[in-house]
């Protein structure tokens, strides 16, 4: 059995945990996905794309100390050869106190997965993804922390779901940090990692203004707008749009790169995509080496011309 | 306070990492070694707050012989004092084996200094292996509390009042000290070494521990020690570059790269 936890937002599952009930399928007999707190409608989305069990926990709100407690708890009662988290800011936040309360080895960023020789075997990429590790955890159970994209869901079936409400009180005295205040101040969402085309801006942009160009053509594609560190650093847009090592890892369909140089730290978190188009006025920039299409010219020049040639050759 | 600041040395992350095409592990023979920028802006978040409120900061670091050059690089913009875990006992120690050592090395510390750590900041994860592990796995082992991706901490009632980033914004979070908080990128850069501060920090001794003086089970470190094992190290599919278009007009080059966009059916 792997427990699979399913994290939510305004009672939906987020993509991760749906991802990751694909991924166990392949590698156990049993994939109990676990539900914290009340969300009607992650319990049936969690059914439908192919828990066998869905397990519930009445707890609110998210705490690591509590979250640590409660996944202890099920795994002491369901002894699951693995639990998976998704590589969310909460999963990274508890899954490794868990493995250590577990004794458990735990294994960051996975990529992929496979069995061998009746081991689950992780690839972690390292070295901002140069380089891909396989690892085995050899402890009873392993936690394994999954990135978000790295494994597609499975196609969603009408399946009622085996539900199992556990009741776990956790004592408060296990609580050691208190959230006082949560403050939003980011109010655009930007789906990134679902998104099937990106249109992505770079330093190279030179200035906030000309990210109206990128919303452009992310509108006249359907698709979301992006930005590499040096934009978000300069404050020309929020840092939701991060993609990249220290932002979101993302494989769309179609990926724009607009006035990107191509370094490792942003190439690491698109290099997943169907088809690469890069637009730089360098023409040793690294990032048309890995382009699909390259456009060597000023970002301010192309895009314009971009759109009109899309808008044509769409009508 | 007393502030303890986790570094580790690791390769240069503005470098490509490849395979060594004899050995078929990673080639850092010839990349510079740096401290992990997470921890440089651990080290300068910490400084500030030293600054601000009092306090002394001691830099640890498991390592190897050339790790005291980190050390004695952070003596240099704020650290008090260094020491490094240095024994063949920790090489190739998984996540939980290096926070192990860590938490021997503070109970060490802690001892020999007659001190008690009231924070002990990690980055939030290392630039090489990026597990964010160690941090949350040493509050774990020493049974304290963690506040993990903060950007800004304050003294508060009974502890700490902290700033954690969060997808849309931040939480404030209320933790009782001692406690561990791992550290994202704050709105500011780590300062620069002076003329005056780097002949200081030559001076600061910087001792050794080993897995002895610590009293550490060696059975949790090392390769043998390791929960997680690696099994197989290898490059990703190289990704093939397609075609560079750069025709006499931009209008020729865009019309030429939407054709070819079109053709391969992307929108």
């Amino acid at each position: 059995m792997i427990l699979v936890y399913i994290e939510t937002a305004e009672g939906k599952a987020k993509n991760v945990g749906l991802e990751m009930i694909n991924a166990a399928k392949a590698l156990t007999d049993k994939v109990a996905a676990v539900v914290v707190g009340a969300a009607d409608e992650a319990v049936k989305q969690a059914a439908s794309y192919g828990a066998d069990e869905v397990i519930t926990v009445n707890y609110e709100g998210y705490n690591t100390d509590a979250y640590c407690y409660i996944f202890k708890a099920l795994v002491e009662k369901y002894s699951p050869e693995a639990v998976f988290v998704g590589g969310t800011l909460d999963g990274k936040d508890f899954a490794p106190r868990l493995a250590a309360k577990l004794g458990a080895g735990c294994v960051t960023d996975v990529v992929g997965t496979k069995k061998e020789d009746g081991k689950v075997v992780y690839t972690c990429p390292v070295y901002g993804g140069t380089v891909l590790n396989d690892m085995v955890v050899e402890s009873p159970v392993a936690v394994a922390i999954i990135r978000s994209g790295a494994f597609k869901k499975a196609d969603p079936l009408d399946a009622a779901a085996n539900v199992v409400a556990e009741e776990i009180s956790v004592p408060a005295e296990e609580l050691k940090t208190k959230i006082a205040e949560t403050v939003k101040e980011i109010s655009e969402t930007v789906n990134l990692e679902e998104a099937e085309v990106i249109v992505s801006g770079g330093r190279g942009m030179g200035a906030a203004e000309n990210f109206a160009l990128l919303n452009e053509l992310a509108d006249l594609l359907g698709g979301v707008v992006g930005a590499t560190r040096a934009p978000i650093e300069s404050g020309w847009i929020s840092r939701a749009h991060q993609i990249g090592q220290s932002g979101k890892i993302v494989a769309p369909k179609l990926y724009i790169a607009c006035g990107i140089s191509g370094a490792t730290q942003h190439v690491s978190g698109m290099i997943g995509s169907d088809y690469i188009v890069a637009i730089n006025k360098d023409e040793d920039a690294p990032i048309f080496d890995i382009a699909n299409v390259g456009i060597v010219g000023n970002v301010l020049d192309v895009i314009p011309l971009m759109i009109e040639e899309i808008k044509k050759a769409k009508a | 306070m007393e502030i303890l600041v986790c570094v580790k040395q690791v390769p240069d992350d503005s470098v490509e990492i490849t395979l060594d095409k004899s050995t078929g592990m990673p080639a850092l023979d010839k990349v510079a070694v740096i401290t992990n920028a997470f921890d440089g802006y651990a080290l300068e978040m910490a400084t500030r707050f030293k600054e601000a409120h009092g306090g002394n900061i001691t830099v640890v670091s498991v390592g190897p012989e050339k790790a005291r050059d980190t050390l004695r690089n952070c003596c240099s913009v704020g650290a008090n004092a260094a020491y490094l875990v240095n024994d063949a006992a920790c090489e190739n120690s998984d996540t939980y084996g290096t926070a192990y050592a860590l938490s021997k090395a503070v109970a060490k510390i802690e001892a020999e200094k007659g001190v008690k750590f009231d924070i002990i900041f990690c980055g939030k994860e290392t630039t090489d292996y990026t597990s964010s592990q160690v941090g949350p796995m040493l509050a774990e082992i020493m049974d304290i509390p963690q506040v993990t991706n903060i950007i800004a901490l304050d003294p508060a009632e009974g502890g700490l009042s902290v700033k954690q980033e969060t997808e849309e914004g931040y939480n404030m979070v209320d933790v009782a000290t001692p406690c561990v908080v791992t550290v994202t990128k704050p709105s500011y850069d780590p300062r620069y070494p002076t003329m005056k501060s780097k002949m200081a920090a030559r001076k600061v001794q910087i001792p050794d521990i080993t897995a002895a003086d610590m009293g550490a089970d060696a059975s949790l470190m090392g390769e043998a020690g390791a929960k997680c094992k690696v099994v197989k190290v290898f490059e990703p599919a190289k990704k093939e570059a397609g075609v560079k278009i750069k025709e006499e007009t931009v209008e020729e080059t865009v019309a030429k790269a939407v054709a070819m966009m079109s053709d391969a059916k992307v929108f």
